[in-house]
């Protein structure tokens, strides 16, 4: 199934850096090498040249990342809400982790183990979340686990198991971008989301290769494109389709790869057939010629790229969409081809290593499934504790939420590493079931929107302060090192779990150094798809990172090489073949009509984060706040000038926030950062039946100009 | 039996016609489970297929092998009882039965508890002297173009014909007229109406799109009638005399209602079918697609004659016979023209809509470049539109129509202006240049080289995409500098 990669070198060399600790950026998947340089009481960020990902580069959100160091917000003392006042008073650790323990007895007492339910994130490292995960499953005994991933990628990661059998982010160094002919991003708004990455766009077309974007708004990064296409907001799917009916049509198709590689192709072949490009053109708004002209880029060139990222994969329909331009790369026999294949442009920080380890309610470490018995052995073996004792599968993130505080649902959550009051869907709502909870416990570093209502707040340590590793998204497994000592009163999530466990009387070996953590997830995950064994701390530092699969080998063989490409020959399906699957275009869940006539459409900007916990602290990042994105035709039809205060309103909500009006984006649509709180009281709950993706990406939405605060 | 509108008889659905309507009926029939209920009869022998791509398939565009809808065993693994290659004859409402007959004579019958018209049209064989012999047989020359076995046939003599004339200037006489073309055949078309594409387009677009022909190198007659096929060519009444190796009929369809005309169905210009897409004598008996006419309320109607009207009525039947409560309401419909080289895109029925009180319209016509395009608007929203030889913003507009969206005053005649220019961005010393690293145009101005913008700002080091935007500040700096030293 691999290609394995170079062998290891040999010597150990130094971690890569002259001076100062080699780590990576706190922020998105990209994970960017950077060293932290001390000059007294500062902490300095320095480019760390030679980690081959980003060579140096930055952008303003890592260059300031070391700005939430001796914030005035950072907590150093546990939290606890008084009864009688309704105010949080500081409290000691002790107090603060006796009280959880007790409540969570007292709670599983009268509810049973599922009442406790754990929600992690996708910014853990890959040692917390496993320990998230095992914690759960042993101490707490309960199925209720999830995490915010499934608000990222996760439509990715299901179209990429359906297709693959194997989820890989990217199943390709990112610098293979460079070495292809053509590469297409669906839904990628890389130059402004993870900038150093758009280098290598850069590379790929003075090399003389082509950039495809396909986005709603003509964003910077589709402005370095040769051909940009803006579809109508949830059509990403109708375009495939298009493109590969042309493919079909002009005989442009591998029909030896399709017969030898995959299965399935004849049903898709059948069911492309009626959608031909002027259909297309009708439903997507992208014109018939242009269907045609991304279908042609794509037939001339053998060393074809396609990569999605959210803007494709956050609806309702976003597996299936996925699945739609995993069959056009597969229709051209990209995957496993060099310099070319299908890839996914991971979200957050750890979004990759995060979903492997055991925190989503349907897996156990090494990406296995919760459901297969000899995985459940496996695991049960290393954790201590019988297959029987581990619970089965818990219900995904928005029904984990939207249960809380129900008949059926549980009545105490601990959240780590998420701030779910900004990220979730349909917020308003799930803010009013965190609200109902016995008992809501936020381990974070400042107290966030969501800790804010929490009953025990738990001051945590943060990048900089901790060691761990997080896998990047091409399946690189990285190391982030402490460089500074983390300030009196905090402690780590891994110490909070220890503690945890200890008072609910769990005789299990919750280690807090995470070396020795990982040591044993490389144990739990060896035999499964996400095969960490073979992984060391010092490996990674000397290899600048490891590809996943690495199993253990024999004391006296040869290390494993790691596995930098995948698919070379077969994939991870039992039949080493890939699955063609058929997929329809349903349309997004909820269309526009006389009362909600636009398209609203979210995202990120340059210099915010995610829900902004850590990045609007950080003062030399602007901190813009919301705003509406609209083109100067709906502007004009509605009386809106720049900077007018708006209000744009949704089924669910209604979000007041000055007007941007700009030429680059489709005028049936707006946009809308998702970063501040209110964004997302606006989105639509509607699930994808697969991934239990919500649809972030696209609902009907009115605009009016005024409204006041 | 029971009620005949609910949806819970176990009797059989059978579909007469195995065309594109009748398929997407089908597919919605196995979504609901319905599937082992259902029998499909087709005329042709080949699977069902996509219709509207055969001119691609005749200008060797496309594969004939990628238009097959669904194959024999995508219906025999849903239960579905596909047969090919057999004609109803006739309907006997009173025994709820069909007869048949198969390509070998042998006759047989079924019966129905639910019966669905998608015959589709029939082409019409316009009144040549000549085209015709005394068996009812085609001229050897003279070419139907509907069905698969048409284009097949078509095909495979083009290599030994080199003139051809097209006798019909509708969407599919052009698309047929331009895949002739593609082939390297002469070619020239007829058409009765005054201009081309009459149906859809007004005398100015038809004016631009025959000109647009006229320079891809196809003669165009309009107002004229092709008379009498004899050996030198085919005659027009206006005494020209075209030399053809073939003659393509694609002078339209009639809907195929025989089969409901003698069942004592209503029908007008199609099978009067009422909102639950049934027969207005029978609720028994649907009918869907080009042979179905929906009248509406007000008692118009008329057979849309289109696929994305045939599927929405294919979608919704499905939904009605699994016994949901849905009516049909009309559909919008988009006539695309496919065809190389020739952009044409008819919304709604620009024509009547027009004339239609309430209306304005908004056009631009450019002789000079063959270009024609108009947006008819009621109360702000697009009722319907005509682009000929400039299909930019069709996408949107398409989006606007189908949508319904209330636009601006200012919006329609900013759909059919070009993009304006834009205009060189000013730069202030207060513009953020690189975002990455957060720096203004003035700090860039403040350095003497990219190494000390690299050193001091960072700009350049991230994304890397105000490289050139920096060094072309950093140029002005030197020539300004130079300026100044002169």
């Amino acid at each position: 199934m691999t290609q394995p990669g170079t062998a290891p070198p040999r010597t150990r060399s130094t971690t890569g850096s002259p001076t100062g600790t080699a780590t990576h950026c706190p922020y998105c998947s990209l994970q960017c090498g950077m060293r932290l340089e001390r000059v007294g009481r500062t902490l300095n960020v320095a480019p760390w040249a030679e980690f081959p990902v980003n060579e140096g580069a930055l952008c303003r959100k890592g260059l300031t990342a070391t700005g939430l160091r001796g914030h005035r917000e950072r907590l150093t003392t546990p939290l606890v809400r008084d009864t009688t006042t309704g105010e949080f008073r500081a409290t000691s650790w002790d107090e603060a982790l006796d009280l959880i323990a007790s409540r969570i007895d007292t709670l599983q007492a009268e509810s049973g183990a599922d009442t406790i339910a754990v929600f992690g994130g996708g910014g853990l490292t890959n040692e917390k979340a496993y320990a998230l995960g095992k914690f759960t499953r042993t101490v707490l005994r309960s199925s209720q686990i999830d995490y915010n991933g499934r608000w990222c990628m996760s439509s990715a990661a299901a179209a990429s198991n359906k297709a693959f059998g194997l989820d890989r982010g990217l199943p390709f160094p990112l610098v293979d971008i460079e070495t292809a002919d053509v590469v297409v991003l669906v839904g990628s708004n890389m130059a402004e989301t993870m900038p150093p990455a758009a280098r290598h766009l850069d590379r790929l077309r003075e090399a003389g290769g082509q950039l495809v974007v396909i986005d709603p708004r003509r964003t910077p990064t589709a402005e370095r494109a040769d051909l940009a296409l803006q579809p109508v907001p949830g059509t990403d799917l109708a375009l495939a389709l298009g493109v590969l009916h042309h493919l079909l049509a002009v005989g442009a198709v591998d029909e030896d790869y399709l017969a030898e590689r995959t299965t399935g192709f004849e049903g898709v072949r059948l069911s492309v057939a009626a959608w031909w490009p002027e259909r297309v053109e009708r439903v997507t708004g992208v014109s018939a010629d242009d269907v045609r002209r991304l279908a042609d880029l794509l037939a001339a060139h053998p060393k074809a790229m396609i990569l999605t990222a959210r803007g494709a994969e956050q609806h309702a329909q976003g597996t299936d969409t996925v699945l739609a331009w995993i069959n056009v790369a597969l229709a051209l026999g990209l995957p496993g081809r060099p310099g070319a294949g299908y890839g996914c442009l991971t979200g957050q920080g750890n979004g990759q290593g995060g979903r492997e380890h055991g925190q989503k309610a349907d897996q156990l470490p090494g990406y296995r499934s919760i459901d297969d018995p000899v995985a459940r052995a496996h695991v049960a073996e290393v954790w201590g504790v019988t297959p029987e004792s581990i619970p089965g599968k818990g219900r995904s993130a928005y029904e984990l939420l939207e249960a809380l505080g129900t008949d059926e649902g549980s009545r105490a959550l601990l959240v780590f590493g998420s701030n779910i009051v900004v990220s979730a869907p349909n917020a308003e709502l799930i803010t009013q079931r965190l609200e109902a909870l016995d008992l809501l416990v936020v381990a974070d570093i400042v107290l966030s929107e969501t800790a804010a209502l929490a009953d025990v707040v738990l001051p945590v340590t943060q990048w900089a302060e901790e060691t761990g590793t997080m896998t990047n998204l091409e399946g690189r497994v990285i190391l982030r090192q402490r460089a500074v000592t983390p300030p009196e009163g905090v402690r780590s999530d891994l110490d909070v779990i220890a503690g945890l466990a200890t008072r609910l009387g769990s005789e299990l070996v919750f280690p807090t150094d995470p070396e020795t953590v990982f040591a044993e997830l490389g144990r739990a995950s060896a035999g499964g798809a996400a095969d960490y064994s073979g992984i060391t701390y010092d490996r990674i530092r000397d290899e600048r990172g490891v590809f996943w699969p690495c199993p253990a080998t024999p004391d006296d063989a040869e290390p494993h090489p790691g596995t930098p490409r995948l698919f070379a020959d077969s994939f991870g399906t039992p039949d080493g073949r890939a699955r063609c699957q058929v997929v329809e275009h349903r349309g997004p869940a909820e269309p526009t009509d006389s009362d909600y006539p636009l398209h609203l459409t979210t995202g990120r900007v340059l210099a915010q984060y995610q829900s902004g916990a850590q990045t609007r602290r950080i003062k030399d990042l602007p901190d813009t706040g919301a705003f509406v994105e609209m083109h100067p035709l709906v502007a004009l039809r509605l009386g809106i000038e720049d900077g007018n205060l708006v209000t744009l309103s949704t089924r669910r909500g209604e979000l007041r926030a000055p007007a941007r009006v700009v030429t680059t984006i489709r005028e049936d649509t707006v946009f809308v950062p998702f970063h501040w709180v209110g964004v997302n009281r606006l989105v639509n709950d509607a699930l994808d039946p697969s991934s239990r993706m919500p649809e972030f990406k696209v609902c009907a939405a009115a605009l009016r100009v005024g409204g006041h605060r | 039996m029971s009620s005949a509108d609910g949806g819970d008889d176990r009797g059989r659905i059978v579909v007469v016609g195995a065309g594109m309507a009748a398929v997407r009926l089908v597919e919605g029939l196995v979504a609901r489970g319905l599937g082992s209920r259902v029998t499909v009869l087709g005329k042709e022998h080949h699977a069902p297929y996509n219709r509207i791509l055969l001119s691609a398939v005749l200008e060797g565009t496309h594969s004939a092998r990628a238009l097959t809808l669904r194959d024999p065993a995508w219906f025999a693994e849903r239960g579905v009882d596909l047969r090919l290659g057999v004609r109803v004859v006739r309907i006997d409402r009173e025994q709820r039965r069909v007869d048949l007959v198969d390509d070998l004579g042998e006759e047989s019958s079924l019966d129905w508890e639910r019966l669905v018209l998608a015959t589709g049209l029939i082409p019409k064989l316009p009144p040549i002297r000549g085209i015709v012999d005394a068996h009812g047989n085609l001229h050897p020359k003279v070419h139907a173009f509907r069905t698969l076995a048409d284009c097949r046939d078509l095909s495979a003599v083009l290599p030994d014909a080199r003139r051809a004339v097209v006798v019909g200037g509708g969407l599919l006489g052009l698309q047929v007229a331009r895949a002739l073309a593609g082939r390297g055949l002469e070619t020239e078309i007829v058409e009765g109406a005054e201009h081309l594409m009459a149906r859809q387009l007004s005398a100015p677009g038809g004016a631009a799109l025959a000109r647009d022909l006229r320079r891809l190198g196809t003669s165009v007659y309009t107002g004229a009638r092709a008379v009498r096929l004899i050996d030198e060519g085919l005659v027009l009444d206006n005494g020209f005399v075209l030399s053809a190796d073939l003659v393509v009929l694609t002078a339209g369809g009639r809907p195929a209602m025989a089969l409901a005309r003698d069942a004592g169905l209503t029908i007008r210009r199609g099978v009067v079918v009422d909102d639950r897409l049934a027969s207005v004598d029978d609720a028994g008996i649907h009918a869907i697609g080009d042979c179905a006419e929906f009248v509406d309320g007000q008692g118009q109607g008329r057979p849309t004659g289109f696929v994305a009207p045939a599927w929405e009525q294919a979608e919704l039947l499905a939904e009605i016979l699994a016994g949901e409560p849905r009516t049909y309401a009309g559909s919008r419909s988009v006539a695309r023209l496919r065809a190389t080289e020739l952009d044409v895109a008819v919304l709604g029925e620009p024509e009547e809509a027009t004339s239609a009180p309430g209306t304005e319209v908004v056009e631009v016509s450019n002789p000079l470049a063959g270009t024609y395009r108009k947006l008819v608007v009621r109360h702000g929203v697009i009722v319907a539109a005509t682009l000929v030889g400039d299909l930019s913003h069709v996408g949107l507009i398409t989006q606007h129509y189908d949508r319904g969206t209330r636009l601006g005053d200012d919006e329609p005649g900013a759909l059919l202006l070009p993009p304006r220019p834009t205009t060189p961005l000013q730069l202030h010393d207060s513009s953020e240049i690189c975002s990455c690293a957060g720096v203004t145009v003035g700090e860039v101005r403040a350095c003497t080289s990219l190494e000390q913008v690299v050193e001091t700002t960072r700009a350049t080091t991230g994304c890397g995409g105000c490289r050139e935007a920096v060094c072309s500040l950093l140029e002005q700096r030197t020539t300004t500098s130079e300026a100044h030293a002169i």
